[in-house]
């Protein structure tokens, strides 16, 4: 089959060509994807490429450049294999500049920068350590980078100039998007003297009205419409679970990565709904994401419009567990978001948590600027 | 005949004699707990003792972390690991049976990267070769098919194609074939499903929603019932049957612990079905339709469940090596208890059998050798390697292949 689809492909590409030109076999592999789509002609293409010596590695990397996760290992294989036998052999003519200038390019993919970071490791191993600490706004290497940073910081600590130590302390929290970093680089901060606001780092939303617990039995409650979905009235008032009046409350987290404890504002309880609401100004219409994590579920509507749900149950708080693009528009904008609670588990040793941890950020991760502005 | 042919014939002669010697000497292990599935194999002449200096015939480090099984076919062994800040770096390794030399290694992404247990990465799930190709899966939700000289064949990014998986240690289940099929099961907190997918081009024969399954790390056992074979697969709370050449669900039976980690095994005609933690274990009757939770039970046991190692059926009796240390042994037709030891230390790697020989290796290092021959508990031998070992081993033509934390260790007699 390989064997065919290799004289079919020559036929194909002969005439229309170079000999030497990568670019029809990088097109072939391109072409792969979902249910398999592409392997043969691919397999042929890559064995064509694989031939090739160091020339063709700029192109094969300009084409590892891609979000296809199944064509991105197809040429991976390729760049493997030629260079694990030009690393073998002695005399290779590497393209060294062009791969300092394609790692420090962060507008391509990560993945193949990193690889490419790996060889420059062999073939010019001081590079890296001058080259990381300049990466601090770089997606792909901004954990290294940081990381760094707080060592630097922790090193002058050491060396008693505190100055020092509160340059890079503050290089490290601005640069951070990790939650752990952050929280790092501000306890850092924070312990010489340093203002460093973690929640308005990472946006994360701590000024909400609360109100449940309403009465969802089993795991009825995702699916359940209470009237809160229907018109968000700070002053009403709604019979709750076990018949109670309930209504809304203001509350501000304090938790330091803003997690909401259910059970603590509204009630500990079981087979139950709570409703967390909350508006914010931006000064203008911006992309953004909505990061959040619940237990045991939530939905979120974004100026009225559902933006995010999963019907999922007994899954735990995570951070940034779920993320989901949204368009903020200029001025005031509204949250409201639904947390489920599920019936106790069957083992009375498995927690009875009720949490959600909310956030508005960018792409990488930094906090949207916002003003709360709940009454 | 010329003295020159002469020379040709003996080099070829020997050439083939080489050759032939390294050639299967007895049986392959080519997936996940084996050629049966089960932990056990009819292999003979597997060394009882060894240590760190006795019986090694190779030791090779491996990159990354995993708890994939080793895959022995002929004479190549192959691993999978991980490695990176998200472990999205992943190997596939071809090791040489009889020397350990590297053959080939495929260094891949994952598509998707999850939360993961620091012991495995996402390379939990052991691969499986039928001999002509091997199947990985990962837990960044990929499978990779390759020819047994490491040559990419296709790739599947299924977490991208049906959503990455959500689960707190990553997917773990090892997919098994059938017929021309490769079967995945993906239990998740996410859209939960299984799929058979065409060994020979990696697209879709059928996929099968389990929208009620939001955990699973076991991995996914075929047993024949009357005329027909069952897919059977344990997840949050029950275990399904399924027809594996259409993917339609023939049977449920309820009553499960929420967290299934074990596979399933079959023998004597039943299905013996492990859940936890500190769940119930079970003997059943396979076949039936609909909800069979009240009609085919033969035994249930709710003492000494393991809670991630797989149990093992040796004749008529059924073993198991709890998370703790406690290993019991039980009749196989009454589920009654034969006998009940502490082990010592903790398990995570599912016990092998072989030549009447029970092997339980335990998070230390340390393989308990059991005589399986009899009722009794007869301890033959206490190997201690002095690594950690959190994947289960393999036996293929006379040698224990051990996966510790940080290197493939073959043992063999020297």
């Amino acid at each position: 089959m390989k064997w065919i689809v290799g004289c079919l492909m020559l036929v194909g590409l002969g005439g229309l060509v170079p000999p030497d030109d990568p670019g029809p076999h990088l097109a072939v592999i391109a072409k792969t994807g979902p249910q398999g789509e592409g392997s043969v002609a691919a397999n042929v293409a890559r064995d064509q490429l694989a031939k090739r010596g160091v020339e063709v590695l700029p192109e094969l990397l300009a084409a590892m450049d891609t979000s296809n996760a199944v064509a991105a290992n197809w040429y991976r294989t390729v760049y493997e294999e030629i260079v694990a036998r030009e690393l073998a052999r002695d005399g290779t003519k590497w393209p060294v500049e062009f791969f300092k200038e394609y790692v420090s390019d962060a507008k391509r993919v990560g993945r193949p920068r990193r690889l490419v970071l790996g060889l420059l490791d062999k073939l010019e191993p001081a590079f890296r350590e001058g080259w990381i600490p300049t990466r601090l706004d770089d997606a792909e290497f901004r954990y290294e980078a940081v990381g760094l940073a707080l060592a630097a910081g922790d090193r002058a600590l050491k060396d008693k100039d505190q100055t020092a130590a509160k340059a890079e302390f503050r290089k490290a929290f601005e640069a951070a998007r990790d939650s752990t970093q952050v929280t790092q680089a501000a306890a850092k901060l924070k312990s010489l003297g340093e203002s460093a606001d973690v929640v308005q780092h990472l946006g994360l939303v701590t000024e909400w009205w609360l109100v449940g617990p309403f009465d969802a039995p089993q795991k009825t409650g995702f699916a359940k419409v209470f009237e809160p979905e229907g018109k968000v009235d700070l002053q009403a008032k709604y019979l709750g679970q076990g018949g109670t009046e309930i209504a809304w409350n203001r509350h501000h987290e304090s938790d330091t990565l803003g997690q909401l404890d259910l059970n603590k504002q509204l009630d500990t309880t079981r087979e139950a709904v709570g409703y967390a609401y909350s508006e914010i100004d931006v000064s203008r219409e911006q992309a953004a994401q909505v990061r959040c994590g619940a237990d045991d579920n939530c939905s979120v509507w974004l100026n009225g419009e559902k933006v995010f749900g999963r019907d999922q149950w007994l899954n735990g708080t995570r951070f940034d567990r779920f993320v989901t693009p949204i368009q903020l528009k200029a001025g005031r904008n509204t949250l409201l978001v639904k947390v489920c609670q599920g019936p106790q588990h069957k083992d009375p040793e498995v927690p009875n948590n009720w949490s959600l941890q909310l956030r508005l950020c960018d792409e990488q991760g930094r906090g949207i600027e916002f003003k709360p502005a709940l009454p | 005949m010329s003295s020159k042919l002469i020379s040709v014939i003996a080099v070829l002669l020997a050439f083939i004699a080489f050759e032939s010697g390294r050639e299967v000497r007895g049986e392959n292990w080519p997936g996940w707990r084996g050629p049966n599935r089960n932990g056990v194999t009819s292999d003979t002449g597997v060394p009882t003792t060894w240590s760190p200096t006795e019986n090694v015939l190779w030791k090779m480090p491996l990159p990354g972390i995993g708890t994939s099984n080793p895959v022995v076919w002929s004479d190549k062994v192959f691993v999978t690991a991980s490695e990176g800040r998200d472990q999205g770096e992943l190997h596939v390794i071809c090791f040489d049976r009889d020397t350990g030399r590297e053959r080939w290694h495929q260094r891949l992404w994952g598509t998707a990267p999850t939360l993961f247990y620091g012991r495995s990465g996402m390379a939990s799930p052991s691969p499986v070769t039928d001999g002509k190709r091997l199947f990985a899966f990962f837990g960044t939700g990929d499978v990779f098919c390759f020819d047994l000289d490491g040559g990419l064949l296709w790739q599947r990014a299924i977490a991208e194609e049906y959503g990455p998986f959500e689960n707190r240690f990553a997917a773990a289940s090892s997919p098994l074939l059938f017929e021309d099929k490769l079967i995945v099961q993906c239990d998740h907190y996410g859209a939960s499903y299984v799929i058979a997918l065409d060994q020979q081009t990696g697209a879709n024969r059928w996929k099968s929603d389990r929208p009620e399954v939001w955990l699973s790390w076991s991995s996914p056992q075929l047993v024949p019932s009357g005329d027909r074979i069952e897919l059977v697969l344990s997840g949050s709370e029950k275990l399904d049957g399924y027809d594996p050449r259409t993917g339609s669900r023939l049977w449920t039976l309820r009553g499960l612990a929420r967290e299934c980690v074990p596979t399933p095994l079959f023998g004597h005609g039943m299905l013996f079905v492990v859940s936890g933690p500190n769940g119930t274990h079970f003997a059943i009757k396979p076949g039936g339709s609909g909800d069979i939770t009240d009609s085919h039970v033969v035994w249930k046991n709710d003492r000494g469940s393991s809670f991630v190692p797989s149990a093992i059926l040796v004749g008529e009796r059924y073993y198991l090596a709890d998370d703790k240390g406690i290993g019991s042994c039980l009749d196989a037709h009454t589920g009654k208890l034969v006998w009940r030891k502490r082990f010592g230390d903790k398990f995570t790697a599912s016990p092998v059998a072989a030549d009447g020989k029970l092997f339980f290796t335990n998070e230390a290092g340390s393989t308990l050798v059991l005589d399986a021959t009899q009722a009794a508990y007869e301890e033959l031998a206490r190997n201690d390697f002095g690594e950690e070992v959190y994947a289960s081993p393999a036996i293929s033509q006379g040698r224990f292949f051990l996966r510790t934390a940080k290197n493939l260790v073959c043992v063999g007699k020297k």
